[in-house]
């Protein structure tokens, strides 16, 4: 394997950290702290360094949540990935995983929805969510992805790619 | 009141009551595995709380919160906003990174879903 083209191929694209494979909450946990490390040492402002890291742990904690309440492929058919890179002077930060074809016409949905809204409606959307009762043995509160818009400047843009049988791989990126 | 004295970790606030002073703090970061979980017991010693106290100040000072932990910190609100109604004497410190702006407006929101006494305080 020619971990050095792996590693131009990242840096080309901007990438300052990566992590692919099984999310646990000790590595989310890990990274982000090298996350934050990472970007004050580059002296940009408190506020934008917090943006990065919340849209980096919804994203990852997302991913891990949503594994633990589906059944996916194991092993590396499973494996998931978030990066964080420079963009035109803002930093993004972008997930993938394994999905059931079954959740993504809802996902996209949900996300098409977020991108309709403006500052305001963002705000009273994200109000509306946390009032709503929690879903039985959801390990989220729904809020994940408006918390992240209200960070962002740009539009949450997301791809979906078909895998063999029921699954898809589905990624998310966010500017911050 | 029983007491409660739950510890820091690096993704979890320590959330401890004083009896002295009557103030259940909560202080660092909260994005922990599971928030519900985590802030399950501090929602049962708070509806506790409640009935068996006359007042009680919630001083809060987490720098981050996650969206789940933004939930259950509104759900902690609305159980003072409940026994307020009924002549429970509330109220909330919250302390918020004056160097961060989002902060202050998060506090802001908080502030808006409740009509207790609910001071904002900046922190260096």
């Amino acid at each position: 394997m020619d971990l050095f083209a792996i590693r131009e191929e990242l840096s080309k694209s901007g990438v300052m950290i990566c992590f692919t494979g099984p999310f646990s909450h000790s590595i989310i946990d890990e990274i982000g702290q090298a996350v934050r490390n990472h970007l004050s040492a580059e002296n940009i402002a408190k506020a934008a360094v917090m943006d990065v890291f919340a849209a980096y742990i919804e994203l990852a904690q997302n991913v891990k949540n949503y594994c633990a309440t589906r059944t996916l492929p194991t092993g590396d058919q499973g494996s998931s990935i978030i990066t964080i890179a420079r963009k035109n002077g803002r930093y993004q930060v972008s997930s993938g995983n394994v999905v059931l074809r079954e959740d993504i016409p809802p996902l996209l949905a949900n996300i098409d929805s977020i991108n309709a809204l403006d500052p305001a409606g963002l705000k009273a959307r994200y109000k509306e969510q946390m009032r709503k009762d929690r879903q039985p043995g959801a390990l989220g509160a729904g809020l994940g992805l408006l918390d992240i818009a209200r960070r962002s400047p740009e539009k949450l843009s997301y791809s979906v790619r078909d895998l063999d049988g029921k699954y898809a791989f589905f990624s998310l990126a966010a500017t911050v | 009141m029983q007491p409660l004295d739950i510890a820091m970790t690096s993704t979890s606030p320590e959330i401890a009551y004083d009896a002295q002073t009557s103030t259940l703090r909560i202080s660092g970061e909260s994005y922990p595995e599971n928030s519900f979980e985590f802030y399950d017991p501090v929602m049962r010693w708070l509806r506790e709380a409640v009935a068996a106290l006359d007042s009680l100040r919630l001083d809060i000072h987490v720098s981050y919160m996650n969206s789940s932990s933004t939930k259950c910190m509104l759900d902690l609100l609305d159980i003072l906003e409940e026994a307020s109604a009924k002549g429970f004497a509330a109220s909330v410190l919250w302390r918020y990174d004056s160097e961060n702006p989002r902060a202050l407006d998060l506090a802001e929101e908080f502030q808006e879903e409740v009509t207790f006494e609910f001071n904002l305080v900046p922190q260096e």
